[in-house]
């Protein structure tokens, strides 16, 4: 009966509801005309604002030099004035041992196979073979031996990042320095380093459970290798033969790590390089030219002291910071050209956080002329958008603060004239129904290095496109 | 039941009500927008009965109450803006108010209520002539108020009763303007920055009383065979919103708001009604509300070029109704059971030259024996803007009040 009864209202209610709408008409220009009245807006203005002669109060490089591990990719070797020092750690058993004592000779070496996700990948500059150099290379290394079981466990049961840590303070049981003659013609080479006899001797020694921690340095070379890691199949491998009995054993590294250590001459300048996560430069510009203007815009206080001196008079819709650059100051290895991307310092409830900036396609201009944020391309001007950091700025600057950003290298761009900006399928041939893919990036970062000492001197442009709450003043 | 809610949340989501004075404190439910006293144009705070309920300009009626009655009440109305032979039309879809009412005996009655006391509701999306960006505007403040009620009967002078009220205010306020760009200003060259950039202005913030718990509401009510007078004051006070102005270019892409409070004097309240019973059971009722304000209500506003402040002007509510009650012998017949109302109203707003009339007709449709009612009041009238825009609101209302009595606590005789 109850459901009767709401099912009877509930018809009533329609009903009701469909008469009355029948009595009103309905016009959006009636609502926009109360809406003109009213002073509510039906968009927001846009103003652009252009600030010229910006230089920046300080630039600092910063880096983290820490031990990083190396699973899939093993460096050696040094480009853009970094070294890159490999580590591996093997573990050997009593057969092993036996076998080694008992032979009159043995000799050991090390074997890499070269990396073709990078060599031989599609973009990979084809005349960037054959790589040749002698390569003189420091072998050092730890060894550390035990009894049992037991004693492996507990090399295993080490954490990858403490060993990686404890690689800070590198103290060697004993090193050789040695000459190899690189020559790498193609994508999958192997290269293998015949190890120094004084490692096998040591190895020799006492039949018994044994760590071996290698380390390889090239800090002269002219080249980095990049080689698979111990993760892959193609990985590291320790080979030693026996003269006796002809035979060969093979042991794999149970982990790797890098070691990096910059060489540049001027460890204070502003250089930037790629490829390496943490390196950055740390850039902070003078808060009074960017307010000044604005308070000439608007005609306003700028900083805004009001209230609780937060400022949201005014949106930034956009930013963009314009600088020179000298592509002479700079290195890599590819030779295309690199995106520098911005992140800038947010403040949260009471921290600060770091912000990748986004990057907004001005589709005409990089159809025109390519990406404006690229280094190793045309022209002589480097431009990043700052939006994010821009907004924080000015709605903070009552505080005194500058503005601070930070530039990293991004990958190497493949297509820098393309304002998809994504990976897509291009056809090649119509008649013949072939197609290709073009890729925006390059798969890996290029270890390129670029010094920014003059675009850090020389006076920046910012422009800004505004949106004011302002209104009709 | 669901069904039914579900047609009411269902036409909630597409809900604009009065668009006046969105800015400063929005429309006004006087008297609790209940549908019982709707049906009968808003008079009636005088009419004493077994279970008439709590009236909130009156919290010493309820003292004459024998029975416990709870009620809550739906308004769906439909808004016609119109202007110079242009209308847009809108619905909105409220619940004004729960009312408890628990009359004690001699101890005299209680109740409370929860009362939407003034709303500024507004979700449109209008398309930008110049850019064709469709923009999304909105406001969303409720000031609530909890309302405890204690009304008495006085000793010796048993048709006299005293009641008084407490009204603790809360509530909270959001505006909301999504804008596309408007790049008309600046060279075509530079438009590929502002694409797809839709920015928020937003505003949040809450309702509180400034510097007191709550405001106070006091009454005396006289009950006689044929006439009923009350008379009751209610005090001024200040309220109070906090506000956070704030840019959004996303969910969670914000500045960080700058605060600003705006103090909003409400002044004293008086009012009184009058019933007047003939034949048994039809009632002439009459009843005048009035407040006289001070200054002007400081709006949300501080965005593009939205006026600072409303003028306010003194407001007067004037409502006169009439109604028959229903017979309670539930062996009448159904039709004689039913309580039939009308009634007309005037109101001037508290904002300045603005004026409501109106009109209404309601029933009480009693369910069952147990003494369950559905008020239902359809009521329509015109809100007149002379600001120098001339805008008028056409508007039809349906009011359902659900109302279930009972006999709780008082003993048969």
């Amino acid at each position: 009966m109850k459901q009767k009864k709401f099912a009877i209202l509930s018809i009533l209610f329609v009903l009701a509801v469909l008469l009355t709408s029948c009595i009103f008409d309905t016009d959006e220009s009636a609502l926009s005309s109360w809406l003109d009245d009213q002073g509510l807006p039906n968009s927001y203005q846009v103003q652009t604002l252009e600030i010229d002669g910006i230089v920046p109060v300080s630039a600092e490089s910063y880096q983290n030099l820490a031990p990083r591990d190396a699973y899939s990719i093993v460096y050696l070797g040094r480009s853009a004035n970094i070294s890159h020092d490999m580590v591996l750690d093997f573990m050997f058993d009593t057969l092993l041992f036996a076998k080694l004592k008992d032979a009159d000779v043995a000799k050991s070496s090390i074997d890499f196979r070269l990396n073709s996700q990078f060599y031989g990948a599609k973009n990979f500059p084809k005349d960037s073979f054959p790589i040749q150099e002698s390569m003189n290379v420091t072998v050092s290394w730890r060894l550390t031996r035990g009894m049992g079981e037991s004693f492996l466990r507990s090399i295993v049961d080490i954490e990858d990042s403490t060993w990686r840590d404890s690689l800070i303070y590198w103290e060697n049981d004993g090193s050789a320095d040695t000459s190899y003659e690189i020559s790498i013609g193609k994508k999958d080479s192997v290269v293998s380093l015949t190890l120094p006899s004084a490692l096998i001797d040591s190895l020799r020694k006492k039949v018994t459970y044994c760590r071996l921690q290698l380390r390889l340095s090239a800090p002269e070379a002219q080249h980095v290798l990049r080689f698979y890691g111990p993760e892959s199949s193609y990985g590291p491998q320790f080979r030693m033969t026996t003269e006796t009995d002809s035979l060969t054993r093979t042991v794999t590294p149970y982990r790797a790590a890098e070691i990096l250590e910059n060489k540049e001459d001027c460890l204070e300048c502003p250089i930037l390089h790629g490829g390496l996560y943490y390196d950055s430069l740390m850039v902070e510009l003078p808060s009074e030219p960017i307010l000044k203007k604005l308070a000439e815009f608007y005609g306003d206080e700028f900083p805004y002291n009001g209230g609780d001196k937060y400022d949201v008079r005014q949106a930034v819709v956009l930013a963009e910071l314009t600088m020179f650059k000298d592509d002479s100051q700079g290195s890599n290895e590819l030779g295309y050209p690199i995106q520098i991307v911005a992140g800038s310092f947010m403040d949260d409830a009471d921290s600060v956080y770091h912000l990748n900036e986004r990057y907004k396609l001005n589709k005409k201009l990089i159809d025109e002329k390519g990406h404006p944020n690229m280094v190793f391309y045309d022209g002589d001007s480097l431009s990043l958008q700052v939006t994010s950091g821009m907004r924080n700025f000015i709605n903070k600057a009552s505080d005194g603060r500058n503005f601070k950003f930070k530039m990293r290298m991004s990958l190497p761009v493949l297509s820098p004239k393309d304002s998809l900006y994504s990976d897509h399928i291009v056809v090649v041939d119509s008649a013949k129904k072939t197609t290709d893919t073009s890729y925006v990036f390059f798969n890996n970062f290029d270890l390129a290095r670029y010094d920014f000492s003059e675009s850090m001197k020389s006076p920046m442009r910012l422009k800004l496109w505004l949106a004011s709450k302002r209104g009709d003043e | 039941m669901k069904k039914f809610l579900g047609i009411l949340l269902c036409m909630a989501a597409v809900a604009s009500a009065s668009m006046i004075g969105l800015d400063a404190l929005g429309e006004e439910q006087s008297f609790g927008g209940m549908a019982s006293s709707a049906g009968r144009g808003f008079a009636g705070g005088a009419k004493t009965g077994d279970a008439e309920g709590l009236a909130l300009v009156n919290p010493a009626r309820v003292a004459f109450d024998t029975k416990v009655v709870f009620n809550v009440n739906f308004l769906m109305e439909f808004t016609s803006l119109e202007h110079s032979g242009l209308a847009y039309s809108t619905s909105s879809v409220s619940i004004p108010s729960f009312n408890l009412s628990f009359p004690m005996g001699r101890f005299g009655a209680a109740g409370v209520s929860l009362w939407q006391h003034y709303s500024s509701v507004m979700d449109e999306e209008v398309e930008d002539s110049t850019s064709s960006v469709i923009a999304k505007l909105k406001y969303q403040s409720s000031v609530y108020e909890i309302v405890p009620t204690y009304a008495v009967r006085l000793p010796y002078l048993r048709n006299f009763s005293l009641g008084a009220s407490a009204h603790f205010v809360m509530g909270n306020v959001e505006r909301s303007l999504t804008l596309g760009p408007d790049n008309s200003a600046v060279s075509k060259e530079d438009y590929w920055a502002t694409s797809e950039a839709k920015i928020t202005d937003y505003v949040d913030g809450s309702w509180e009383i400034k510097n007191h718990p709550a405001y106070y509401s006091a009454a005396l009510q006289y009950r006689g065979h044929q006439m009923s007078y009350y008379f009751s004051y209610t005090t001024p006070y200040t309220l109070r919103n906090d506000l956070n102005y704030n840019f959004r270019f996303s969910e969670i892409d914000t500045l960080v708001p700058t605060k600003y409070t705006r103090e909003i004097d409400i002044p004293m309240t008086l009012a009184t009604g009058l019933n007047f019973r003939f034949f048994k059971r039809n009632n002439v009722m009459l009843d005048l509300q009035w407040r006289s304000w001070d200054g002007d209500v400081e709006n949300i506003s501080r965005s593009f070029s939205m006026d600072e402040y409303t003028e306010t002007q003194n407001d007067v509510f004037a409502s006169v109704g009439f109604q028959r009650d229903g017979s309670t012998l539930f062996y009448d017949p159904f039709w004689d059971r039913v309580t039939y109302r009308a009634g007309a109203w005037y109101k001037s707003w508290y904002i300045k030259n603005a004026y409501e009339v109106g009109g209404s007709i309601g029933a009480g449709f009693p369910l069952g024996r147990k003494g369950t009612v559905v008020d239902l009041a359809i009521q329509g009238g015109k809100r007149f803007v002379d600001d120098g825009h001339s805008w008028e609101e056409s508007f039809v209302g349906i009011r359902l009040g659900l109302m279930g009595i009972g006999n709780w606590g008082s003993t048969q005789r």
